[in-house]
């Protein structure tokens, strides 16, 4: 009987048991390598890994009673004896390392080494932290890191091939450090040991070596975008610029933001404060925030129209400042009178109201919908901005999915001047601007990787000469006494541009909006878009400053202010 | 004096024993070559000066003074609570510098002189009030071990006791007797006699899920048995203690690290050596019974022969993990100098016996 439970315990379960005695035995742990740096395209350095260095507890030498007094005495000014010894009990019992000083300086690290015979069972282990420069303007970018969390994992199973939940510890939250985590991370390294039953004792058999993270160039220019964040100066808004050259992407700012150092080691009730603050600094506006275009879609809705032959530039109406679908549905428009006699330029120009509520009476909703895709409305914008938020194609669909009606004639109106249902992020309006300037031809915009970049054409049907006129018309925006952003003062800027207002509230009359305006929470977000030089586009950008009213006198002159230091 | 066959291959399967018991416990313990001499040297050493003086003195004067050797021996135990050291919230052992000594170990063998001078004089004449008288001085004397506290010892003595005076031809009717009051008792000893460190123990084996830290000894044993396969790692090469997973390698459970290092081929081996020393004995003995007309020596033999074989069977069924973990050390593996002079002293009353002088 013995000998077959031997028999039984030896020879049959005898692999099985091996196998199990080497499990318990051989154990790994990872090696974290160097996070990769970010480097903008002006060359600073956005974030890299600094090496800290931290006195931890040693366990397979436990600390005796005269090496923790012995560190105690060294750093009499930071640690207490009980502290020590707390966590030298609580390393011991739970096996685990424990940190007793995190973050040593110089001039500790050098009293500790000093020392170091005599301080038995304790020992420096050197790790990394994030250090991101403490300029606001690149948070929304960059993103931050965080502890992994079961989304996180989803997020990364499908989009890493060997993705091991194991490995990664701290993960790319959002920003291009969660876009770019596979390659900032670079490969980890394993140490192979056995161990024995307490882990007190460890024996290296094998090592993998690690390979330190990749450094990320971005098409940020920190010199603009760190101006671009400033001139802001405190309003809540964001500024999208795109270089035409190659559709990347130099300044994205979304304000107000934090330092992204600010994020790690940050208290859940300062964050739970962030969270909850009414200026929502965690919120990236510029590829999150959705605003009514308000006029600065014209020039979009002048493409479609003149791809249409909705209209063509000969043709007139005459402005008196009204606008009636019939008898009883009049619209007020926002400039007194009227702007007379006017034709697509001056319309664009001068921004008439009526004029593109008429135009848009000849919508049709199959055309606008196809010419909409093809100016990326409700497709992904960016190939590596996250997060980023698509605009929303309006369509029946759309309607009925949200509202449970298809479009009306004067949905279609409302949209005519960039109400309504119409909601655009900044990051679109800049490609918007992109598309206008490169006469409708324009690519994926991006931060980092072109590789997947597509082309895309907004129209088939405008002669060449229909964009010079777009083009001059938004240049006598600019430079026209009576272009509705004259006092951006473009100068030798060379500057192209739309201004426009989005109602943050739907309002019938100019009386009711002096009313409201005394929140100033409900009045009108800032809109511009713009290019420049207007002869030879170089950069496209879009400003949206959160209530601030002027489009051509608030955002346009902070679009000037933006592109000259591009130019410079 | 010649050798008789049986007498050779006994003293050729207890050396093996005794070597690789001693090769085991230098691979557990594995600091110095000392420690594998002075382990073999003191069981030769033991086993010879016993058997030395069981030849020169005669059998009938040591025997003559059973009562005194088990006063002694209560002595020792009682001795224990002022001077003894504590290990595992027990105190049991008492301290000589060189080696510590466990005095309730060598109960079984005075109360087995006890017994056979008391049951000597009587013929071996079993009436009521003998037995009663010697199993009431064996329950008696058990409870200054069971008080150390040290039940399973105590239960162990109680048990070999009852054997020895069954072999001796006590009347089966109070073996069975003892047994039924026994199981009666059982419940009532399980939940007032044990600690919770033994309850565990018990519940650890007869639930498969258990807590994992109770069952832990039992699954490290199992892992380092299976571990050895067919042929075994090797001398020298048993992980698991050399990684610490198994807890009490150098004593209760040492065998495990044997059979990892010797594997099924080992473990037959000692199986095989331990059959024929018990049988070759067995047989042995019985030829004294024959021979002599003092049976003295024959009980106290077979009485020890055994001790020394269940001891192994109940060692091996732990460690095997078919019955729950009770602390009863392997013979001559066991790190500890009690056991070891215990089982040497047996060696010398066994071996001391006319039938194997004679050869």
């Amino acid at each position: 009987m013995l000998s077959a439970r031997f028999f039984s315990l030896q020879i049959i379960d005898g692999r099985v048991l091996k196998d199990q005695r080497e499990k318990n035995i051989n154990t790994f742990e990872y090696i974290y390598p160097k996070r990769g740096r970010i480097i903008s395209s002006d060359n600073k350095v956005l974030v890299e890994d600094e090496k800290i260095f931290s006195v931890v507890i040693n366990l397979e030498q436990k600390p005796s009673l005269e090496s923790i007094k012995l560190l105690a005495s060294i750093f009499y000014d930071q640690l207490e004896l009980d502290e020590i010894e707390q966590t030298v009990k609580k390393s011991i019992s739970s096996g685990n390392q424990e940190v007793v000083l995190d973050k040593l300086s110089q001039e500790d690290l050098s009293k500790f080494l000093v020392r170091n015979s005599e301080l038995n069972g304790f020992s420096i282990l050197e790790t990394y932290r994030r250090v991101y420069d403490p300029h606001p303007s690149i948070f929304h970018v960059l993103g931050h890191l965080g502890y992994i969390n079961d989304s996180d994992k989803r997020y990364f199973s499908e989009r890493i091939d060997e993705y091991d939940p194991k490995l990664w510890q701290k993960v790319g939250k959002s920003g291009l450090e969660r876009v770019y985590e596979k390659e900032l991370t670079g490969t980890h390294g394993k140490r192979y040991f056995q161990r024995n039953a307490r882990g007190t004792k460890k024996i290296l058999t094998k090592e993998d070596e690690f390979i330190e993270g990749d450094d990320l160039y971005v098409s940020i220019n920190y010199e603009a975008q760190k101006f671009a964040y400033d001139i802001l100066d405190g309003r809540q808004g964001a500024i999208v610029v795109i270089d035409l050259n190659d559709f990347s992407i130099p300044v994205a700012v979304s304000a107000p933001s934090i330092s992204a150092n600010d994020l790690s080691g940050i208290s859940s009730s300062r964050y739970a404060e962030l969270l909850k603050d009414q200026s929502r600094p965690l919120f990236n506006r510029a590829f999150m925030g959705l605003y009514p275009p308000g006029s600065t879609i014209k020039p979009l809705l002048s493409i479609y129209s003149l791809d249409q032959k909705f209209t063509n530039w000969e043709e007139t109406i005459f402005d008196d400042g009204f606008f009636r679908i019939d008898e009883q549905r009049v619209f007020n428009a926002w400039k007194e009178g009227g702007h007379g006699i006017t034709d697509l330029d001056k319309a664009l120009v001068e921004s008439s109201n009526p004029f593109f509520m008429n135009l848009a009476t000849r919508f049709e909703k199959q055309s606008l919908e196809s010419f909409f895709s093809s100016a990326s409305f409700g497709t992904k914008l960016c190939t590596d901005c996250y997060p980023h938020q698509f605009s929303p194609l309006i369509n029946d669909a759309w309607k009925q999915k949200n509202f449970g009606r298809n479009l009306f004639k004067g949905d279609l109106i409302n949209l005519g001047i960039g109400q309504g249902y119409l909601q655009i992020t900044p990051l679109h309006l800049s490609l918007i601007s992109a598309m206008v300037a490169k006469k409708g031809e324009y690519k994926t915009p991006f931060l980092s990787d072109s590789s997947s970049q597509e082309n895309f054409t907004l129209s088939q049907n405008l002669e060449s000469s229909d964009w010079e006129r777009i083009n001059k018309s938004l240049v006598d925006v600019i430079y026209s006494p009576s272009g509705t952003a004259y006092r951006v003062n473009a100068g030798e800027l060379k500057m192209a541009g739309k201004s426009g207002t989005s109602q943050v509230v739907d309002i019938k009359s100019r009386e009711e909006y002096e009313s409201i305006r005394e929140n100033p929470l409900l009045r009108d977000h800032a809109v511009f878009i713009g290019y420049a030089p207007y002869d030879e586009p170089r950069f496209a950008i879009s400003v949206v400053i959160e209530n601030g009213e002027g489009g051509g006198s608030v955002a346009g002159p902070v679009a000037r202010e933006v592109l000259e230091v591009l130019l410079k | 004096m010649s050798w008789d066959i049986r007498s050779f291959f006994i003293f050729c399967s207890l050396t093996a024993i005794l070597i690789l018991g001693s090769l085991t416990i230098f691979s557990v313990t594995s600091i110095d070559i000392s420690y594998f001499l002075r382990f073999l040297l003191i069981s030769i050493f033991s086993i010879l000066i016993v058997t030395g003086v069981f030849y020169t003195v005669n059998l009938n004067r040591i025997l003559s003074f059973g009562w005194v050797v088990l006063v002694l021996n209560i002595l020792l135990i009682l001795s224990v609570e002022l001077f003894g050291k504590e290990i595992n919230g027990s105190k049991r052992w008492l301290d000589f510098g060189f080696l510590s000594l466990q005095p309730s170990e060598f109960m079984k063998i005075s109360f087995a002189l006890f017994a056979i001078q008391y049951l000597r004089y009587f013929n071996f004449k079993f009436n009521f009030q003998r037995s009663i008288f010697l199993l009431a001085i064996l329950f008696i004397t058990s409870v200054p071990i069971i008080i150390q506290p040290d039940l399973g010892t105590g239960l162990i003595y109680i048990i070999f006791g009852i054997m020895l005076l069954f072999i001796c031809g006590m009347d089966r009717k109070y073996f069975l007797a003892l047994i039924g009051s026994g199981v009666v008792l059982s419940p009532v000893i399980y939940s007032f006699g044990f600690t919770d460190y033994q309850k565990g123990r018990i519940q650890s084996w007869f639930s498969s899920e258990g807590n994992i830290s109770e069952r832990w000894n039992i699954l490290q044993s199992e892992i380092s048995i299976g571990s050895g396969e067919l042929f075994g790692e090797g001398f020298l090469k048993s992980k698991q203690n050399q990684f610490n997973f198994l807890p009490e390698a150098d004593t209760d459970f040492i065998f495990s690290i044997y059979a990892e290092q010797f594997g099924f081929v080992g473990v037959l081996l000692i199986f095989i050596l331990i059959a024929i020393f018990i049988i070759l004995s067995i047989i042995v003995l019985l030829q004294e019974q024959s021979l002599s007309e003092d049976l003295s020596t024959y009980y106290l033999g077979a009485y020890f022969i055994f001790v020394i074989g269940f001891s192994f069977l109940i060692n091996i069924l732990m460690v095997s993990g078919m019955i729950p973990v009770v602390g009863l050390p392997l013979p001559f593996f066991t790190k500890g100098g009690s056991s070891l002079l215990c089982f040497s002293i047996m060696l010398g009353f066994i071996f001391s016996s006319r039938g194997f002088l004679r050869s």
